[in-house]
């Protein structure tokens, strides 16, 4: 393996202790003494169990309105508001307090998985497929107003993690299969906390590594005796999406579980505060993860993330009532979903395709790269993600701060319906949220945050793919970038108007 | 310890579903006209007219009407309007459509016999301005 001077000071940067802050958040009063003990994780995933089933008994038997159903309003609204703005601010705290592991968990009890997650399915490609499927059903079947599939699409996400984790060993569910984890992975890269070592000094000492391995009972009174260490019984499991903390780069795959911080015997796995985006343009090998910008999938999953994301948005404005219905005109289809399939294939594929192969081509042409066109964009693609999770961030951010109180009266009305009495009080259906007026500067300004994110870590990438041609590398991505900020302004600045009607 | 959760998380489901009941009509037959202009709606106040007719097709006259304008989509804040009698059987009043898209409007209508009339009437495509 030929491994670059560039490779090797990008290493040297991962591995660098003065890379950190002294900021650990497990060092906090009370937030770390909670959060290192064991069942912290348990303690945050039950609230949010018993919530997720409150929904989906309120869909199923609540009432079919949208904006007066829990499970649609606390889906649609309230959980992918909250879900980015964590991400933003904190780190990947829905997948630590994630609901569909508990009854995984439960059922392990009783059932063992036997079988290892297929080789040829070790990559994102079933994540991909299952994130494409939900954008699309989302737009098709309405589900934002749609209170029943809403509650089916929350039972089949229980039933899908249960299932493969039934079957499979390991976290196969979160690495491979939850398309929502994928969505958190992606975000939390620009989050400014991550699970890493406080000293990589103590880990290159370690012999144990419990980190990944999990750490065993000991060899004592309640073990049979005259067994060898690794026949005895795993204590506290290692990081079951395969990320070996010395080595572990960024967030992502990671579900800040934090079975690493309990699994360490030396207390050395910390959640340290970082530059949110900083480790992004780290080239070379990541524990678990491979060589990001070696992975086409990885690149597909970028470009799903942040086009998908411009496409969801799209999806919610007058003019793709116009579109669709050009299309229509055009074609003679009076059902939607081929239309749909269109839109999408155009989004998602083509459109990418083009204009990430296009600045790929103008920047080997103008920086005299050597590399191929996929090779070139296999390295940009990460640079998608700021402005990408900027565009989800205005668009959830949106939605929730516009309407984060009208939960309030919903939840009374609930109770009202489910008891016979205002055991909440009146409905106060007076309560909404901040007016659209304070929303779209702070719209604006995460898809500023954004963009200037997006030319960081493509100039960063840039310097490193062509260290004497730097600007002629960066330039068309970074005027692709702001093409994609125009649009995702554009597309702000539109009235919603929702397309539930189209072609009836 | 998570055995209990679960048990107590389908209990909580139970009870809440076994709870929710979808509201009927007490007065069936009864008609629910609802015009609005302009037509199409438009962002912002549009007068609204809605005849009220009964399973005879008579005017229901002396209704204390009510309606609750909602987005198809959660999270926003409904409308209200209370409507007046302007001719027998006929009601006017102002409602607000906040933005545009496709909305629903609830009526409630109390009859002075004490029924309670209720219709969900869907108002596709409020135009943005």
């Amino acid at each position: 393996v030929i491994v670059s001077a560039t490779e090797r000071r990008a290493a040297r940067r991962r591995t660098a202790p003065d890379r950190r802050t002294s900021f650990d958040v497990l060092k906090v009063p009370l937030i770390g003494r909670f959060l290192r003990w064991r069942y912290s994780r348990i303690a945050l995933q039950t609230p949010v169990l018993l919530l997720s089933l409150v929904m989906i008994g309120h869909a199923f038997w609540g009432p079919q309105l949208a904006p007066k159903n829990l499970a649609a309003l606390l889906t649609w609204v309230h959980f992918r508001g909250l879900v980015v703005l964590v991400i933003l601010l904190a780190g990947n705290l829905f997948c630590m307090a994630c609901p569909f592991m508990l009854p995984r968990d439960l059922a392990r009890r009783w059932f063992s998985p036997r079988w290892e997650w297929p080789r040829r399915l070790r990559n994102k490609w079933p994540a991909i497929a299952l994130f494409v499927l939900v954008l699309f059903a989302y737009e098709l079947f309405d589900l934002w107003s749609n209170p029943w599939w809403t509650g089916m699409l929350i039972v089949g996400y229980f039933a899908a993690a249960l299932v493969v984790d039934s079957l499979f060993r390991r976290a196969s569910f979160c690495k491979y299969v939850c398309p929502v984890g994928q969505f958190n992975f992606l975000g939390s890269t620009l989050s400014p906390l991550e699970v890493a070592v406080r000293d990589p000094g103590v880990c290159a000492d370690c012999e144990t590594k419990d980190c990944i391995r999990g750490r065993r009972a000991e060899n004592d009174a309640d073990t049979p005796a005259g067994k060898s260490k690794s026949q005895l019984p795993i204590i506290q499991r290692g990081c079951e999406l395969a990320l070996f903390q010395p080595r572990k780069v960024d967030n992502l795959d990671c579900t800040f579980c934090l079975d690493c911080v309990y699994a360490c015997p030396h207390d050395n796995v910390g959640i340290l505060a970082r530059l949110p985006g900083e480790q992004l343009p780290v080239s070379g090998p990541r524990s678990g993860v491979g060589t990001v910008e070696r992975r086409f999938d990885m690149t597909a999953l970028a470009t799903v993330f942040t086009f998908g994301a411009l496409l969801n948005a799209f999806a919610m404005i007058s003019p793709v009532y116009a579109l669709e219905r050009w299309v229509a005109d055009l074609t003679g289809l009076n059902v939607e979903w081929p239309i749909l399939l269109g839109l999408f294939a155009v989004a998602l594929v083509l459109e990418p395709a083009i204009l990430l192969g296009g600045a790929a081509v103008i920047t080997r042409w103008g920086a005299g790269v050597r590399e191929p066109v996929l090779a070139i964009v296999n390295r940009f693609a990460r640079s998608l993600l700021p402005l990408g999770f900027g565009v989800w961030l205005a668009h959830y951010g949106f939605h929730f701060f516009t309407g984060f109180l009208t939960v309030i009266p919903v939840t009374q009305s609930a109770a009202e319906n489910a008891f016979g009495i205002p055991l909440l009080g009146e409905p106060w259906w007076a309560l909404g949220g901040l007016p659209e007026s304070i929303v779209f500067p702070m719209e604006l300004g995460f898809l500023g945050l954004g963009l200037l994110g997006s030319w960081m870590v493509g100039w960063a990438i840039a310097r490193e793919l062509a260290p004497r041609r730097t600007w002629a590398g960066f330039a068309p991505w970074g005027v692709l970038y702001l093409v994609l900020f125009i649009v995702a302004v554009w597309i702000m600045t539109q009235p919603m108007d929702m397309r539930g009607t189209f072609l009836g | 310890l998570q055995r209990h959760v679960i048990w107590l998380a389908i209990g909580l489901m139970l009870v809440l579903g076994a709870g929710c009941r979808p509201s009927a009509s007490d007065v069936p037959g009864a008609e629910a006209d609802l015009t609005l202009q302009p037509d199409p709606p438009t962002v912002g106040d549009n007068q609204v007219i809605l005849a009220l007719t009964d399973e005879a097709g008579a005017p229901i006259e002396n209704a204390d009407v009510r309606l609750e304008g909602n987005m198809n989509h959660a999270g926003m804040k409904p409308s209200f309007a209370d409507l007046q009698e302007v001719e027998p059987g006929r009601y006017a009043g102002t409602l607000d459509f906040t933005m545009g898209g496709d909305w629903f409007i609830l009526v409630t209508a109390k009859l002075p016999d004490g029924r309670t009339l209720d219709r969900k009437i869907d108002v596709p495509g409020v135009e943005a301005k």
